[in-house]
């Protein structure tokens, strides 16, 4: 395998490092073609973390193009602008493409993200990856080391951009906000508040201080998305009406479970089932696990790529999930009325007996 | 203190005593296994009952200090249990 | 006693009832994954009563707060757990009990 190629993909993710990594990957593009008198290609990926079917993703549908088009545009001067001189405009040829990828994954792990980008590379003939060393695909989460292993367990070339690093993270304007830091230091003090349990002076000092600090440690972290005050208070009406439906739920499961365990001849028939659920986004699919985790006789196993892994404790409780109120509920939750009325996963097919050919799939 | 406990705090303290046995119960799953994970479901279960029994105590003898140990302990039980099934796969990121 | 404290006991003791039932669970039920449901759904159950009854009994005070905070937490918390514990078991392989492993056994 040569050391270089001028077959480029860089992932693509807002980063303060970002337009240097363009830069990085251009140059190195145009170089090679220079001294091979190839066509060399540098593709833009943008490994996207949700659906973008849903209204309230609109704006990230946006921002995830914009992303790509100053990708595009930055590449595009980079090319026209002649830095060295003895690098001759017209001998060199390099394409630049752009893309989005993971639209209908839920890309979860590095794993993820790494199989996703390297079906890309795999497909357009790409063995070079150049990555933004501060490329955060997770959000928040760090994972670029890992996705780093993933990829070059590929056998690609994988390299970082050799790009300065913005010492201060906190100027980027998409990393903290106002509406971040309130609605951290809202949590944090309240919660101080409460374990202090008395409204004095000293607790409201020592409590602002300390949900200060936290605040100024924490706030990029907790929050992905900025909190919207409108969405939220909405989502949570709407959670107050879930909240009843789950109870109800809970207690039924909790009834057939507790005859299940305490019948002499211990009646269950368990089953693993894949379950592709119409649920995307961090916080709703943790819902949607944990709900199906606490009624009847169903456990979320695994987040496999785009599906739910669950274990059903008997046949019945098949049949429940399959009907699919559960995922209305949440749905109704996050994403309003309209989008409650979808066929179920008996309907649309998404929900069949976990095998090991299965599994074999997914290690692959 | 205990010499002068009303019915209720007796029925306090005898469902505590009932958590509690569930807890020694559920330390023959922690011994017999037989994988790591039957394990740490067992602690995760004695853990949750120690915190009931935490708050029932807090309830029965009006100390309310044990409320704020119970939610560190509860803290620390679900902290436990993600460290544990983490450390277990060589993969990482169980969550 | 009082009818609060009469329903206060009532909640108490269902939930020592369910976490029975969680225990029995643990103790009989074949495989891990089995097992996982007696603790991510009669467990939670158990505790989320047991606390409610506590947090009725506290009234207005602050740790009636406290305490309907640790049921929430619990709540969320426990199926949480569960499902790390199986999928940590998933991932390293281990393969669910099916009714027909019953007669190997």
């Amino acid at each position: 395998m040569p050391d270089t190629s001028s077959r480029i993909l860089v992932p693509v993710g807002e980063s303060s490092t970002f337009r240097n990594t363009v830069a990085y990957a251009v140059r190195e593009a145009r170089r090679i073609a220079a001294e091979t008198g190839e066509e060399s290609t540098v593709h833009f990926v943008y490994p996207v973390r949700w659906q973008l079917v849903d209204e309230s993703e609109r704006s990230a549908a946006d921002a995830v193009a914009d992303a790509l088009e100053r990708a595009r545009v930055w590449a595009n001067d980079d090319l026209d602008y002649d830095d060295d001189g003895d690098l001759d405009a017209e001998d060199v040829s390099v394409s630049i493409e752009t893309a989005v990828v993971g639209e209908d994954r839920y890309l979860f792990s590095p794993n993820d993200f790494a199989e996703v980008l390297l079906e890309y590379a795999h497909d357009r003939g790409l063995d070079r990856i150049v990555l933004d060393p501060e490329y955060q695909p997770g959000g928040s989460a760090p994972m670029l080391q890992p996705l780093e292993f993933e990829l070059a367990r590929s056998g690609l070339l994988v390299e970082e951009a050799p790009v300065d690093r913005v010492v201060e993270r906190g100027r980027l304007p998409s990393r903290a906000n106002v509406s971040k830091a309130l609605a951290m230091f809202g949590v944090s003090f309240g919660f101080y508040l409460l374990l202090a349990g008395v409204f004095d002076t000293f607790n409201l000092v020592t409590g602002a201080v300390s949900a200060g600090v936290v605040t100024a440690v924490f706030a990029r972290i907790s929050f992905v998305n900025t909190p919207s005050a409108t969405g939220t208070v909405a989502r949570i009406a709407r959670f107050l009406l879930y909240v009843p439906y789950l109870l109800w739920e809970i207690v039924k499961a909790n009834f057939s479970v507790a005859y299940i365990i305490l019948h002499p001849d211990l009646p269950i028939d368990p089953e693993m089932q894949r379950y592709r659920a119409a649920i995307w986004g961090d916080l709703s699919v943790t819902t949607l696990a944990n709900s199906i985790t606490l009624t009847p006789g169903t456990l979320t196993v695994d987040m496999d790529r785009d599906s739910l892994i669950i274990h059903s404790l008997t046949g019945s409780a098949r049949d429940g999930l399959a009907g699919g109120a559960l995922e209305r509920a949440v749905r109704f939750v996050f994403y309003g009325r309209s989008a409650a009325r979808i066929p179920t996963p008996a309907e649309r097919g998404t929900i069949a007996s976990w095998t090991d050919d299965d599994q074999t799939d997914g290690d692959e | 203190m205990l010499g002068q406990l009303s019915t209720f705090e007796t029925v306090l303290l005898g469902a505590a005593g009932a958590f509690i046995t569930f807890a020694v119960v559920l330390l023959y799953r922690v011994v017999r296994g037989p994988t790591m994970e039957d394990r740490v479901i067992a602690i995760n279960a004695i853990g949750t009952n120690t915190v009931v029994v935490l708050a029932l105590v807090a309830a029965a003898f009006g100390l309310s200090g044990f409320l704020d140990v119970a939610l560190v302990y509860a803290l620390l039980n679900f902290l436990a249990s993600i460290a544990i099934s983490k450390f277990i796969v060589e993969r990482g990121g169980v969550l | 006693m009082t009818p609060l404290e009469y329903l206060v006991v009532g909640l108490v003791l269902a939930g020592v009832f369910f976490s029975f039932v969680a225990v029995v669970g643990i103790i009989r039920l074949p495989d891990l994954y089995t097992r996982a449901h007696a603790t991510s759904k009669s467990d939670t159950l158990g505790t989320v009563l047991s606390l409610g009854g506590i947090a009725l009994l506290f009234g207005a005070e602050v740790s009636a707060v406290k305490t309907v905070l640790l049921l929430l937490f619990m709540l969320i918390t426990n199926p949480t757990a569960a499902h790390a514990i199986a999928r940590a078991a998933h991932d390293q392989g281990i393969e669910p009990w099916t009714a027909s492993d019953e007669e190997g056994d």
